[in-house]
């Protein structure tokens, strides 16, 4: 009895690190579920979050990332994106409400002071491990964060892996 | 007989009236003055300086020809890769016709590559520089 207490922990201990390893597993690739455009999405939105880059669904991102974007509109990733208090009230209630089904943990941004990037999530890693660097990079694409260059329908929220195309 | 006349004289008088003074102009003098009461007018020349004029920022030059090209009649593109509809009014009349959006871009824009506002006096001077454009 007296060994059997040791053995008992290391079970214990492996059962709770397995579990842990499991877990980590899924959400490395566990890819957001729920990522069409709602259909009463504000015209605001469209207007002014599409305007210097594509319009990303609010899926794509947890609720707690979209509200750090938009607490530093002022410095939103070297650029000044602010807006008018209302403006701003008005797309944080939307993205809010239409990202509360995407339960995945928020990860930083490797930048520091940035906000969380959907191009820097884990799962976005691992569905485009075979996407090279050199190919993001290409004039055609215009980087990781262009989805719509080689997803045509992610401004409806639409990455469909039948319809990828990566452009020459 | 009479209404042809009426609407001849009303057409020909058109191309005077398009060489007006730029509606937001007045405000931004106005402004300006108030800002600076030795303020003297606005000078196409200067809106055009600071169209080109240009800053280091994070290693990398800008300017307003960054995303707007250097020839504001031409579709630009943002570094995030979104195009932008030409700046001049010649090339796109929307553009300089709704007050809060010509300020919301004027904060952003010269934030972006003159980290600073920009004053009544160099609004008044682009304005005057890009509607001059043919
Ligand atoms: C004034 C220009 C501007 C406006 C307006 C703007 N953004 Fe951005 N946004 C940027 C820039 C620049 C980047 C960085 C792009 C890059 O690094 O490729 C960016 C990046 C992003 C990213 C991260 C993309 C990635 O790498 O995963 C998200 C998400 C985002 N913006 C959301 C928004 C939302 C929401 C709004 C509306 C409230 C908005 N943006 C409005 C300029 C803007
Ligand atoms: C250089 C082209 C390219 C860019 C840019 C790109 N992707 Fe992809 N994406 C791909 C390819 C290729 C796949 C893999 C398709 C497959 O597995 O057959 C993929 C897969 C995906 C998938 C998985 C699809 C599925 O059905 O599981 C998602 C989600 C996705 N991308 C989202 C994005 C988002 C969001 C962005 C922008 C932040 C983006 N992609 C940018 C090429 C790209
Ligand atoms: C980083 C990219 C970028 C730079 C640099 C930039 N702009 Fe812009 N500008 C934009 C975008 C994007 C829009 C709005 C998109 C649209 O309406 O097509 C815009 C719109 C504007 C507008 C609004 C005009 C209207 O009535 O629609 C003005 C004014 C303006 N810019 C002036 C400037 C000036 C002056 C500079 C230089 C100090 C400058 N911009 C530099 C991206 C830029």
């Amino acid at each position: 009895m007296r060994r059997g207490k040791p053995l008992a922990v290391a079970l214990v201990a492996l059962a709770v690190a397995g579990f842990t390893i499991a877990d980590d597993d899924e959400h490395r690739y566990k890819r957001p579920k729920r990522l069409a455009v709602p259909a009463d999405a504000p015209q605001i939105w469209k207007d002014e979050c599409a305007s210097c880059h594509m319009l990303y669904s609010p899926g794509l991102l947890p609720a707690e990332a979209w509200r750090r974007q938009m607490d530093t509109l002022n410095d939103h990733y070297g650029s000044n994106a602010s807006l008018e208090p209302e403006e701003e009230r008005e797309i944080r209630a939307f993205l809010l409400r239409a990202s509360a089904r995407n339960h995945l943990p928020v990860e930083p941004a490797k930048t520091a002071g940035e906000p969380p990037r959907i191009s820097q999530t884990r799962w976005f890693e691992h569905k485009h491990d075979e996407v090279s660097a050199a190919k993001f990079r290409r004039e055609s694409v215009g980087g990781r964060a262009n989805c719509v260059a080689c997803h045509r329908d992610a401004e409806r929220g639409d990455f469909d892996e039948d319809r990828v195309k990566i452009p020459r | 007989m009479k209404a042809y006349w009426v609407a001849l004289a009303c057409c020909l008088s058109l191309p005077a009236f398009a060489e007006t003074e730029h509606p937001l102009l007045p405000g931004y003098a106005e402004q300006a003055r108030q800002d600076n009461p030795a303020f003297t007018g606005f000078s196409a020349e200067r809106g055009k300086a600071l169209y080109f004029a240009e800053q280091k920022r994070d290693g990398k030059t800008m300017s307003c020809t960054t995303c707007h090209t250097a020839d504001p009649r031409q579709i630009g593109k943002t570094p995030a890769y979104r195009k932008v509809e030409p700046l001049a009014p010649v090339a796109n009349p929307k553009r300089f016709s709704n007050p809060k959006k010509v300020e919301k871009w004027f904060r952003r824009n010269c934030d972006d590559v003159f980290t600073r506002e920009c004053s009544a006096q160099e609004k008044g001077d682009f304005i005057t520089w890009i509607n001059s454009l043919k």
